[in-house]
């Protein structure tokens, strides 16, 4: 500022009109400004209370007295089966829920974790091996050394192609929910776990593939550099220079994704596939609620586990990297 | 030189063991399903399923496939687009609530403005309120935060619909539970790790906690704060659709309908339009963060 720094020091009035006033207005026209940014926000927070207004969704009616016999029912019917109309016995209901969790609960869960772990590690693979094709400063005519003849036109082309093909595949992948293809996929490969399976690889390898070319575009270009001045292919760049550099970030989204592959298994299983949602869909349809609630809550129980997991191997992996 | 060095003396050997254990828990979960390879070849059902579906993957239909359409029904197209109104409505809406709880839990599930360097006060009420009570308060909304969002919103659906039946605004309730647990989550998370330099010069300055938490922490964590809503505006988008498949009129429940009548051209339709929708929606979030950035 080009004020007499004493001026302002000395002064602690802000009215309009005082140099300090003036200071802080030019600092207020100074200061940066992203238009995109804030029409983008004002649009979307505009989107998130209109719909409120344009939308048939009324919190109240969850009140109204139709749904509130409805809840009422519901509640009782929450009751574990043998405890309706007793008094509470923590021993019978124990039992009960026992009974529930060795005829489906275990199985269903343990299938559950099963199918999340199976289909991370398939889009684990997809998407490292994808990601290469993926990255722009790899997939190119002359990747990290530019040569004394610049490459053809056509050359140039076809390696952009190979780049925008494989984007074009992981944006498919990634915006057709998991649900989506596995519905899909069930009708085509009928009810065992390979729907699921696929069904969750597909759109993680969608994902993990886009974050995973993002960082090997990111990378410091001088190592892979050196490699290529040595002679080094592009797959063996991928190999020797990629691969080492963008393992510890690969492992972060690796394990993030298993987190929602676990919670998005579970629901899957409302397909027909014998996961923890298969039970819960099942008890619904049978109007057992009781059960229902108590599958629920055998899912939140694998859920926090596999987090609880995740965290601890992100963990880990942040601390040795 | 000093990096190599570093580098060097990282702990080292884990990664092969990680990536040989994972290798291991997938080749276990392998076989824990029974799965057989023989399985991924559909049996001649599901090669006709197979071959109709995808020969119309390059003609999505533009009108609709049944013989007979009753008078006066809207023109495919038309439902297409109103059907990508309610699924963005629903999300919207679901986001909105979401964003409310999860601005409230979100603050309660914080540390920053009672813990270490933020709150210096000398108050004695407040600090018996800090000591006593703030934990609980802590730790029941962590927990509350925990519950919302590791159930899915699909099984939130399911819940919703026994518990009170077919509305719209269980569909968005659903919507907005999970969202506003995750939103609660991160919330917290990137304020309590936001950078604290803006709260040491306002805490130099005499402003009370709470002053140095709204103007000093969120102010600095907001950049990160609006990219994660956006990102959760994508997401939110993509299970709305879904829920259409539980009979909320957004776009799952067409698609479901058409695929169950063998209309496969506009399966693809409506799977272009989803497409379409995402990638407008995905582009739009990482454009609002590369203007945040620069």
């Amino acid at each position: 500022m080009s004020t007499d720094p004493k001026d302002t020091g000395g002064s602690t009035t802000t009215a309009p009109g005082s140099t300090r006033w003036q200071q802080i207005t030019t600092l207020r026209r100074q200061r940066p400004r992203r238009r995109f940014a804030t029409r983008s926000l004002a649009l979307l927070l505009a989107l998130l209370v209109g719909a409120w207004f344009v939308g048939n969704f009324h919190l109240d009616d969850l009140i109204a007295t139709k749904r509130i016999e409805n809840l009422r029912r519901f509640a009782n019917e929450v009751t574990p089966y043998p405890l309706q109309g007793q008094p509470f016995d923590l021993g019978t209901a124990l039992t009960w829920a026992h009974e529930i969790m060795m005829e489906k609960g275990w199985s269903g869960a343990g299938k559950t974790l099963a199918i999340s772990v199976l289909a991370i590690v398939l889009a684990g693979l997809f998407s490292s091996t994808l990601s290469f094709f993926g990255t722009r400063t790899l997939v190119s005519p002359e990747p990290f050394i530019t040569s004394l003849r610049p490459p053809s036109k056509i050359r140039a082309a076809g390696w952009r192609a190979v780049v925008g093909f494989t984007r074009a595949t992981f944006v498919v992948a990634r915006s057709i929910p998991a649900y989506l293809w596995a519905f899909l996929l069930v009708s085509m490969l009928g009810p065992t776990a390979w729907p699921a399976v696929l069904a969750l690889a597909l759109h993680n390898t969608g994902i993990l593939g886009k974050l995973t070319a993002e960082v090997n575009e990111n990378l410091d270009a001088k190592p892979l550099a050196a490699l290529r001045g040595m002679g080094a292919s592009r797959s063996q760049i991928a190999l020797f220079g990629m691969i080492p550099l963008t393992l510890p970030r690969f492992l972060l989204f690796f394990f993030y994704r298993w987190e929602t592959c676990v919670r998005q298994a579970t629901v899957l299983g409302m397909l027909g596939i014998v996961s923890l949602g298969f039970w819960i869909q099942d008890a619904r349809a049978r109007n057992y609620y009781d059960e229902m609630v108590l599958l629920i809550l055998a899912s939140v129980v694998l859920v926090l586990v596999g987090d609880v997991v995740s965290i601890a191997m992100r963990e880990l992996i942040r601390r040795r990297s | 030189m000093s990096q190599a060095v570093a580098a060097l003396s990282r702990p080292r050997g884990g990664r092969g063991v990680a990536l040989l254990s994972i290798l291991v828990a997938g080749v276990v979960a392998f076989f824990s399903l029974g799965l057989d390879l023989r399985d991924l070849i559909p049996d001649r059902g599901g090669l006709t399923v197979l071959g109709k579906f995808f020969s119309r993957a390059l003609s999505p239909a533009l009108t609709y496939e049944a013989s007979f359409v009753p008078e006066g029904t809207q023109p495919l197209l038309l439902k297409a687009i109103g059907s990508v109104f309610k699924t963005v409505l629903f999300a919207a809406a679901g986001l909105g609530l979401a964003l409310l709880l999860g601005v409230v839990l979100g603050f309660f599930a914080s540390n920053a403005w009672w813990v270490g360097d933020v709150s210096g006060n000398r108050n004695p009420i407040f600090r018996w309120v800090r000591r006593s009570m703030l934990p609980v308060v802590f730790v029941s909304a962590r927990v509350l935060i925990a519950v919302m969002r590791s159930i899915h919103e699909l099984l939130w659906a399911t819940l919703f619909l026994a518990a009170f039946g077919l509305s719209d605004t269980t569909a968005v309730l659903a919507l907005a539970i999970p969202y506003g647990g995750m939103l609660a989550k991160v919330f917290s998370e990137i304020v309590d790790e936001a950078p604290r330099d803006t709260v040491l010069a306002l805490k130099g300055l005499g402003a009370s906690p709470l002053q140095v938490f709204f103007f000093g922490l969120v102010t600095r964590a907001a950049p990160d704060l609006l990219a994660y809503l956006f990102y959760r505006f994508e997401c939110a988008v993509r299970a709305s659709a879904i829920l259409g498949f539980f009979g909320y009129p957004t776009l799952g429940y067409y698609l479901a309908a058409s695929f169950e009548n063998l209309h496969y051209g506009e399966v693809w339709t409506y799977l272009y339009v989803l497409i379409a929708l995402v990638s407008l929606l995905d582009w739009w979030s990482s454009a609002f963060r590369r203007s945040l950035a620069t």
